[in-house]
């Protein structure tokens, strides 16, 4: 009998991209949002079964910072993957889940990630373009567009996610 | 090397070994790059050596013995190489360079087993002892970052059990429970801090969560029954998030963990180990050992899950029997005792009251006494004669020191009277002579006795004496008056009447009229113990003093007289001493006249002669007797009796003793005569002596008319005694024949008057 997996997922992104909103429906909270505002993280979780094997997502909910370097990277010790968010109506934030996944490979080396580029619902103020995600997915990421409100993609992406570091 | 699969033959089912011929062939037909063996040799040396395993198989060749020397050569064509290697691995020097490259990796595939860890711990112990003794600096160097929090750690966590022992056991010190948890420490043995904290350390350990330090994921988690919480998993996920944001928030505290958290009654405890953490969630109020619980759980996880818990990544597999650990630290619990009942506290309040009574009853006994003491030492004070100057208590005794006067009242006898017991209190008393009015008063009242009738008062500084006392008695007071010391209050007698006033003016009456008597010469009068006392010179023809003093009103027996007799030549007393001595007659009278006594009148010559006599014996300076005016005149009868009486004469005849008859008739004359004579003599104060003379004629001896004559007086003195003439004044002569009337040549008729007896009168003044 093998014993429960659990994997420590954080979510970064920029300000006000909808990480939390993101997470809201689709996993297990015992925390009020409130948390984010003061201790700057806030735990979810996400279980998944995985070939006959349940994977347990532990996701961080990590304060969004327009300013990357406020990032409180120590919440990211011993992740084993993470998520980044990106607001598809807004390009800026998706230059900043870039740079944030440039420091998080600096501090703790290459870990799994899915990029999610959410309010995919937003369609009018959609501004990236078909291309510009081929571009991403062609350099070998996993990104997809997500509608926290539909639910588009999340289900997909926490999968991708939890099967990658389960295999 | 498969060739040893195909050399030791495995029993088979039916436990026959079967050596194949196809399996000689085999090895009979050499295969390429097998070069050198000789292959013959080969399958008779293991046909033999099945044979000696089971003798019963064929032998295709019996002649092969068991110590055949081919079998050395065999081991030669089979074991060449490997002889050459292992004569190698006799050089210490190779040998050592091959074991030092595999050593590493042959330890790190047998870290795994425990065996290695037995088998080396002995020589990593001796080489630990050896290395510290050499150089123990290296040691210290490399434990110091380690073991110097670990110390700190542990003496915070002893101070905190200290302290949390301590401020239990004076929370509760002075409470009722406190008193009752004092009872139960003192029953059973425990110190007080452990019964209080067996008491109030009531608690629960509700969680436990053993979470990956790396990652921050749940290991395992264990929950007391009863006991909610969200998903575990999250929560320790957030544990250490939080966790993690204490670290980051504030500076310095970078290698430490948060050690605990308390939010209510729920306290959170964390023990940190090298790669878990355990987190306690305990309820209620946790004694300090439970650190020490934790802290050994935590250390046992890591020793027998080490790999494990390094190499975490997310998978429990494995971890399953940390869960028996953990719970046995959420077993780890206090209940609250059970109330043993309910209800008033009859007992409790009934000790309370009894406890209150007797403190309050204590506290008022104590006052009362206090009060006493000092009420006792404002009267002492306020007593004349006492002079207080310390007051104190020593060894549970009061004590007094002071002056006291030894007339003063009686400290003693006023400590019953203030209701103390005189064994609670010591005096130390100076004695000293106190000049306070009462004081004084009674040493007074001790010193002179006042009678009765006098009462001695205080008034301001004065002491006043009223009544009546004898005089003795004022005589003292007065002089211990006068002896009073300065500053002392004046003694005041002057209102004290004397009782013997009049007793005194009759005795001064008494003395003055002694002094005034002649004769008597007083050379002491005064009183002497209540008595008069008098004593003095008295002629004994002064008058008598004794008589004297019923006269002046004084009782005899309050008087001592003392007379000396004495002459007194006061003129007085000389005429009274003259008028016994001379007795003079009525017809002379004496008087005093100045210095001189006269004498006045007429007086026989007789008393006059005497008279003159006395005069001239009178002593010097007394006063002196004049006689010139004394007659002087003589009794004539007295003249003519004397003259009838010489010149009667008793006859007897011759030769004859006896009168002659016819005499009787003037003998009778005569004695009558005489007699008168007599009378008159002691009236003129002189003598008669009447001479009767015998008388013989001449016939006859001188000697017999001598006889002859004494006896004619002799019967005529003894005729004369018969007719009452007292014999005193008559005196006896014989003359004999001497004194003849006649001649001595007349006849014998005329010597016939011879024989006869005559009277002769001598008349003398009286001396």
């Amino acid at each position: 009998m093998s014993g429960t997996l659990q994997k420590k997922i954080c979510m970064i992104g920029a300000f006000s991209v909808g990480k939390t909103s993101l997470v809201k429906r689709y996993v297990q909270s015992v925390f009020s949002e409130t948390y984010l505002t003061t201790v700057g993280v806030k735990i979810d979780k996400k279980a998944l079964d995985v070939s006959g094997r349940t994977v347990n997502l532990i996701l961080w909910d990590v304060a969004g910072e327009d300013d990357i370097s406020s990032l409180r990277m120590s919440y990211l010790r011993g992740a084993a993957g993470y998520v980044l968010v990106a607001d598809g109506t807004r390009p800026s934030t998706v230059d900043v889940a870039l740079s944030l996944r440039e420091r998080v490979t600096t501090e703790y080396g290459p870990l799994p990630f899915v990029l999610l580029l959410n309010k995919y619902d937003l369609t009018d103020q959609w501004e990236i373009s078909d291309a510009a995600l081929a571009g991403l997915r062609d350099s070998g990421w996993w990104a997809r567009p997500t509608s926290a409100r539909t639910g588009e993609g999340v289900e997909e992406a926490f999968r991708h996610l939890a099967v990658s570091l389960a295999s | 090397m498969p060739a040893r699969h195909v050399v030791g033959p495995r029993p088979d089912r039916h436990g026959a070994v079967s050596a194949s011929p196809d399996i000689l062939e085999q090895l009979l037909h050499p295969v390429s790059g097998d070069t050198g063996i000789d292959r013959k040799a080969l399958a008779e040396l293991l046909l033999e050596a099945a044979r000696s395993m089971k003798p019963d198989i064929d032998t295709p060749s019996e002649g092969l013995l068991r110590a055949d020397p081919r079998l050395a050569q065999l081991r030669m064509v089979l074991l060449g190489p490997e002889i050459e290697a292992l004569s190698r691995l006799e050089d210490p020097a190779q040998f050592a360079a091959a074991v030092g490259r595999v050593l590493p990796s042959a330890v790190a595939h047998a870290s795994g087993d425990g065996q290695l860890g037995l088998a080396l711990a002995p020589a990593l112990e001796k080489a630990t002892q050896s290395s510290i003794r050499s150089n123990p600096r290296t040691l210290v160097n490399i434990l110091y970052p380690l073991i110097v929090p670990a110390i700190s750690k542990s003496i915070g966590e002893t101070i905190d059990k200290t302290f949390q022992s301590l401020n239990e056991s004076l929370k509760h010190s002075l409470t009722w429970r406190g008193l009752r948890w004092r009872l139960e420490a003192w029953r059973s043995g425990q110190s007080f801090a452990a019964v209080v904290l067996k008491h109030t350390l009531v608690y629960q350990v509700e969680h436990v969560f053993l979470i990956h330090r790396h990652t921050g994921l749940l290991m395992s988690h264990v929950a007391a029954e009863n006991a909610e919480s969200q998903d575990p998993q999250i929560v320790s996920a957030m544990l250490v998030a939080i966790q993690d944001f204490v670290r980051d928030s504030f500076h310095g505290a970078e290698q430490q963990g948060l050690d605990a958290l308390r939010l209510g009654e729920l306290r959170l405890w964390s023990e940190a180990g090298p790669f878990a953490t355990l987190v306690a969630v305990i309820r209620g109020n946790p004694p300090e050992d439970l650190h020490e619980v934790l802290t050994i759980t935590l250390s046992r996880i890591h020793s027998e899950y080490n790999l494990l818990l390094e190499t975490f990544d997310g998978d429990s597999t494995g971890l399953e029997g940390v869960e028996a650990d953990l719970t046995t630290c959420v077993a780890q619990r206090q209940q609250a005792p059970l109330q043993a009942r309910t209800g008033f506290p009859w007992l409790v309040a009934l000790t309370v009251l009894v406890v209150l009574l007797l403190v309050a009853a204590w506290g008022i006994h104590w006052w009362l006494g206090e009060r006493r003491w000092d009420d006792y030492v404002a009267r002492l004070q306020a007593q004349p004669g006492i002079v207080i100057i310390e007051t104190g208590q020593h060894d549970g005794k009061y004590l007094i020191e002071g002056l006291r006067d030894p007339l003063a009242a009686d400290p003693e006898a006023l400590l019953r009277a203030a209701g103390l017991v005189p064994g609670q209190v010591a005096f130390r008393w100076v004695p000293y002579e106190g000049l306070d009015a009462p004081i004084v008063l009674k040493r007074l009242v001790a010193s002179l006795a006042p009678p009765a009738g006098v009462t001695l008062t205080i008034n301001g500084n004065r002491i006043v004496a009223n009544g009546s006392a004898s005089s003795a008695w004022l005589d003292r007071a007065r002089l211990a008056a006068e002896t009073m010391p300065a500053g002392a209050p004046v003694f005041d007698l002057s209102a004290v009447t004397n009782a013997d006033a009049a007793r005194d003016a009759h005795w001064a009456d008494y003395v003055g009229l002694l002094r005034d008597q002649p004769g008597i010469v007083i050379t002491e009068a005064g009183q002497r113990d209540g008595r008069f006392v008098i004593s003095g010179l008295r002629d004994p023809l002064a008058a008598n003093p004794l008589n004297m003093l019923s006269e002046a009103g004084l009782n005899p027996l309050l008087v001592t007289s003392h007379w000396a007799p004495y002459e007194s030549l006061d003129p007085t007393i000389v005429l009274k001493r003259l008028q016994k001595s001379l007795d003079p007659p009525a017809s002379v009278a004496l008087m005093v006249e100045g210095d001189t006594i006269a004498a006045i009148g007429s007086a026989p010559s007789l008393w006059l002669e005497r008279a003159r006599m006395v005069a001239r014996l009178l002593p010097s300076g007394a006063p002196r007797l004049d006689l010139s005016q004394v007659r002087n005149v003589t009794d004539p009868e007295l003249v003519k009796l004397s003259d009838t009486i010489q010149a009667t004469v008793i006859r007897f005849d011759y030769n004859q003793p006896l009168p002659a008859a016819g005499q009787d008739e003037t003998l009778d004359q005569l004695a009558s005569e005489l007699n008168r004579l007599a009378s008159l003599a002691a009236t003129w104060h002189f003598t008669i002596q009447v001479m009767v003379t015998g008388h013989a004629d001449a016939s006859g001896t001188g000697a017999f008319n001598l006889s002859l004559s004494l006896a004619r007086a002799e019967a005529v003195i003894a005729l004369l005694n018969k007719h009452g003439v007292d014999p005193e004044m008559l005196g006896l002569r014989g003359a004999g024949a001497l004194e003849p009337l006649e001649n001595k040549g007349a006849p014998e008729t005329a010597r016939s008057g011879d024989r006869r007896v005559s009277f002769t009168i001598e008349m003398q003044a009286q001396s």
